[in-house]
């Protein structure tokens, strides 16, 4: 419409742009719509609104993306379930002999209550509202309590099922099941180096840990871990019915809705009202996500038209930028991005320019989707914007900042991760690979 | 210079893309560079079912979709998925030519214009056992995906199962579902051979391509220019109908090589289909009206 | 009209939280019936169009209850008028937004029903239908824009800057079930 304005000058205008919009307090979806009109009305001349439309609906109306709201469901459903408190007296008797002791149990039960909830903030929540309470009654120190729990959180995005691996999955165009396969090693790896972080810290501080808990006959020790039951069962529940044949990708997701009402119904915390309830947060939630959705298909469309990402991957090429500098750009750009937006936000708002030039830079989608999703975990504890902040700084009454704190070695440890997974991709591809060989 | 931007929902390395960028590449040439057409492949700038809104409307000025997307709007759309009507590449020909001027009077309703149509190689029957007759469908789990599908599926009494395209690999995997229809080009690309093993080419139909372009665009643009559209679009369509053929068998020496039975209908098998097919052709006549009848009349005097 | 506003908004969610149900029940009705040779023709499409619904009409809902993300670095350190007028361009540049939204998405669903656009799957259902459900849910936001926009003018507290939680758990939940994921 205004002739051609060259491509470095637009990309910087849009940029600035976005900048300005996000920060003056314009809510995410909206502001992102306005990037894509301002992209469009600079560089072509095509029915603006048609294309708005279009494109909006073309994303929203998805069957891959139904699977959304169901996974974000069951985990309402799940919060409000006592699963939280089932799982912390189903592992604390087997964790008394390792070094760090009752710490281990917000890891491992993070990590397994991931394997049913897509979310981070419900994950730390949920094994929080347990955990928190009962380690300080034994005397653990605060600190690690806390910190443990801020980051064993985050497992909640990266073992599957996971919330922004479907947003990711349908932003790139990727198999969400294949993405789900790949977080499965990596969330081991990411447990395994907490894990170890936590053994470490304590051989160093034996004086900060509590004695053990009276120890308890092997048959106790059995009876209160069948308290797991119920969860394992619900995790053998989603993936048997992927497995033999029952369900699609799409269709587990439902599957996993229809375990979690059963384990609410079977502990008696299924009430009407819990019901409602979790179904509304879930309607939501998912209605806060989908609308950032659709900004991103539109602002997605509107920079295709522009040009900008096919330029910035030919860009890409013409550097001869080797493959591990690019990723580590990525990363800077990524943790300062996290500091200040949630991990959604972010995973959309980067997609259009990144993903062109991840792929000519010959990284597999699957993998770089992964490394994103460890990039979201950061973004839930650094601070000043940090869901997992503010959940536990709500269940501990400590401010901010001393719980970021408290989780800067998780931080550390997950960039560990992200270097881990670089130099061996292997890690992430080796479960997709498996079960969709090339 | 003007600049066209073309949606396509196919990949680069697609028969119909490469042979849709040589197109490209021919407009660009012969107009001295005055008409730039932009490729965005893969459905990066819009999805297969909206492209052809797309177009109608202006917010691209040049498209590409599987015509019988659309074969619920409008039954002439879906003349080439009826099954067995035009069953080889000659007749699949014939029957372009015989509807290609209705088609093209649908679409200018629309304010489209007709470039060009290239088909996808034939469609055959995926299994994971012996078909000797349609009695051997019978309870099958069966991917229907449009009108024709299911009709075959309802009457050989095969249990249909919805599953999107790109569930399938993993459908198959699971055995969610355990035979489909397709070409051996869709076979092929989704590794078909990981877990079904026989192929019935029964060329059942041949889908085609359809690539348009907005009348106001093309309007706009000299005579001389359009001219070299039109020619290049002839051009791709001989040269594209060619490119379908010779992988054809391309693609089914790749089936046999990836070790799947790759075999023609048994007689039993064809005659069955034989009589599905007259059913099927008779249901999209009585659905098209006295327009469709003229189409069949036309493609069989031919 | 309070009263009336507010129930739009709270039943349009009900609605969606209907359409959250109806994708679940569709999906398991893809999954066991394909047991008992039970198939839900156009079972993808149906769910699809559900999600679109429910993506959609659920939005005013969403917006009043605060559950909108939006970046508060800077608004949460103005009050007064400062903070008022803040408010007030975010509303307005929302709602001039999603007005436009509106209009456009309404513009693609009466194209559809003049050019009889249909779905593409087995079961044939003309495409404004479904396409009404993102216009609809559109237009009851930009209401609820409009609403909160009269309502910061009138210089009270808008509606989706929630009141500051009674409960350490009742936050909790909030956060753990709402704005982060
Ligand atoms: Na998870
Ligand atoms: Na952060």
């Amino acid at each position: 419409m205004f002739g051609a304005i060259p491509l470095p000058e637009l990309s910087m205008i849009l940029l600035g742009f976005l900048v300005v919009i996000l920060a003056s307090g314009v809510w995410i979806a909206v502001g992102l719509g306005l990037v894509g009109l301002l992209a469009m009305v600079l560089s072509t001349n095509v029915p603006i609104g048609q294309v708005l439309a279009t494109t909006v609906w073309s994303a929203s109306a998805s069957w891959t993306l139904a699977a959304l709201p169901l996974f974000i469901w069951m985990g309402e459903i799940l919060f409000r379930t006592r699963l939280s408190e089932q799982m912390f007296r189903g592992l604390s008797p087997w964790l008394q002999w390792l070094p760090g002791r009752l710490i281990h149990t917000n890891i491992i039960g993070c990590g397994i209550f991931a394997a049913v909830s897509g979310s981070s903030a419900a994950t730390c929540a949920t094994i929080g509202k347990i955990a928190l309470p009962e380690l300080e009654k034994r005397g653990y120190d605060a600190r690690m309590s806390l910190g443990t729990l801020a980051g064993s959180g985050t497992l909640g995005l990266l073992i599957p099922p996971s919330i922004p691996m479907v947003v990711y999955a349908v932003t790139a165009n990727v198999s969400v099941l294949q993405v789900f396969l790949g977080g499965f090693l990596p969330g081991l790896l990411v447990m395994a180096l907490y894990m170890g972080y936590v053994i470490i810290w304590a051989l160093l501080n034996p004086d900060k840990q509590p004695p053990r808990d009276p120890s308890m006959p092997f048959m106790d020790k059995l009876r209160q871990s069948a308290k797991l039951l119920p969860c394992m069962l619900l995790i053998a529940v989603v993936f048997l019915s992927l497995i033999l044949g029952f369900a699609t990708a799409t269709e587990c997701a439902a599957w996993g809705v229809t375990g979690a009402l059963g384990l609410a119904w079977w502990s008696g915390t299924l009430t009407r009202e819990a019901f409602f309830d979790s179904v509304m947060s879930a309607t939501r939630l998912t209605c806060m996500i989908m609308l950032i959705l659709a900004g991103a298909a539109f602002t997605t469309a509107a920079m295709a038209f522009t040009g900008i990402p096919a330029a910035l991957a030919e860009w890409v090429k013409g550097q001869q930028l080797s493959p591990h500098m690019l990723v580590l750009a990525l990363t800077c750009m990524y943790i300062i991005l996290g500091c200040l937006i949630d991990g959604i936000s972010m995973i959309v708002l980067t997609a259009v320019i990144v993903l062109p030039m991840v792929k000519q830079a010959g990284f597999d989608l699957v993998w770089f989707g992964v490394y994103l999703i460890i990039h979201v975990e950061m973004a839930q504890i650094t601070p000043p914007v940090g869901f997992n902040l503010f959940v536990l700084q709500n269940m501990s009454g400590k401010d901010t900042m001393t719980i970021a704190k408290a989780a800067f070695p998780f931080f550390l440890l997950l960039n560990v991760a992200v270097l881990i997974i670089t130099t061996f991709p292997q890690i992430v591809l080796y479960l997709p690979k498996l079960a969709f060989p090339d | 210079q003007t600049k066209w931007n073309l949606p396509t929902a196919y990949p680069i390395d697609n028969l119909h893309t490469e042979n849709l960028a040589q197109f490209v590449k021919d407009v660009e040439s012969g107009s001295g560079g005055k008409l730039v057409i932009t490729i965005h492949a893969n459905a990066s700038l819009f999805k297969a079912p909206e492209i052809k809104r797309a177009v109608a409307t202006g917010q691209a000025q040049i498209g590409e979709v599987l015509m019988s997307l659309h074969e619920n709007e409008d039954p002439i759309f879906g003349v080439d998925v009826v099954p067995f009507l035009a069953s080889s590449f000659k007749d699949s020909k014939k029957l372009w030519d015989a509807s290609r001027p209705a088609v093209e009077k649908k679409l200018a309703s629309q304010g489209l214009v007709t470039l060009y149509a290239v088909p996808w190689p034939p469609q055959g029957i995926y299994a994971k056992k012996d078909i000797n007759s349609v009695e051997d469908m019978k309870g099958l789990k069966w991917r229907s995906y449009n009108v024709g599908t299911a009709r075959i599926g309802e009457l050989v009494g095969a249990q249909s199962v919805t599953i999107q395209a790109a569930e399938l690999p993993q459908a198959l995997a699971t055995g969610v579902v355990n035979s489909f229809m397709s070409s051996g080009a869709t076979g092929y690309d989704s590794k078909v051979w990981e877990s079904l093993d026989h192929f019935y080419d029964t060329q059942a139909w041949l889908p085609k391509n359809l690539i348009f372009v907005n009348k106001a665009a093309f309007d706009a643009l000299d005579k001389a220019t359009q001219d070299v559209v039109m020619k290049a679009a002839a051009a791709a369509q001989e040269r594209g109908w060619k490119l379908s053929e010779d992988k054809t068998k391309w693609y089914l020496d790749q089936l046999s090589s990836k070790g799947m039975k790759v075999q023609a209908p048994s007689p039993a098998l064809a005659d069955g289909f034989k009589k599905i097919g007259e059913q099927l052709t008779a249901d999209w006549i009585k659905k098209a009206g006295a327009d469709g009848q003229a189409v069949v009349d036309a493609y069989k005097k031919m | 009209m309070r009263m009336v506003l507010d129930r739009l908004y709270l039943w349009s969610g009900y609605a969606a939280g209907a359409f959250l149900i109806a994708i679940f029940v569709l999906m398991m009705l893809l999954s066991v019936g394909r047991e008992f040779n039970l198939n839900v023709a156009s079972g993808d499409d149906f769910a699809a169009w559900s999600l679109v619904a429910m993506a959609f009409l659920g939005l005013a809902h969403t917006f009043k209850r605060g559950e909108m993300i939006r970046v508060g670095l800077l608004l949460e350190r103005l009050s007064g008028r400062p903070k008022q007028v803040a408010e007030l361009i975010s509303l307005s540049v929302a709602g001039a937004f999603i007005g436009y939204f509106t209009w456009q998405a309404g513009q693609l669903a009466f194209d559809s029903w003049r050019f009889g656009d249909m779905s593409q799957g087995v079961v044939v259902i003309p495409l404004w239908i479904p396409q009404f459900g993102m216009v609809a849910g559109l237009a009851i936001l930009l209401v609820g824009i409009v609403d909160e926009l009269v309502v910061v003018l009138q210089g009270r507290r808008p509606t989706y800057e929630m009141e500051p939680a009674a409960t350490p758990e009742e936050l909790i939940e909030r956060i753990a079930s709402g704005g982060g994921v």
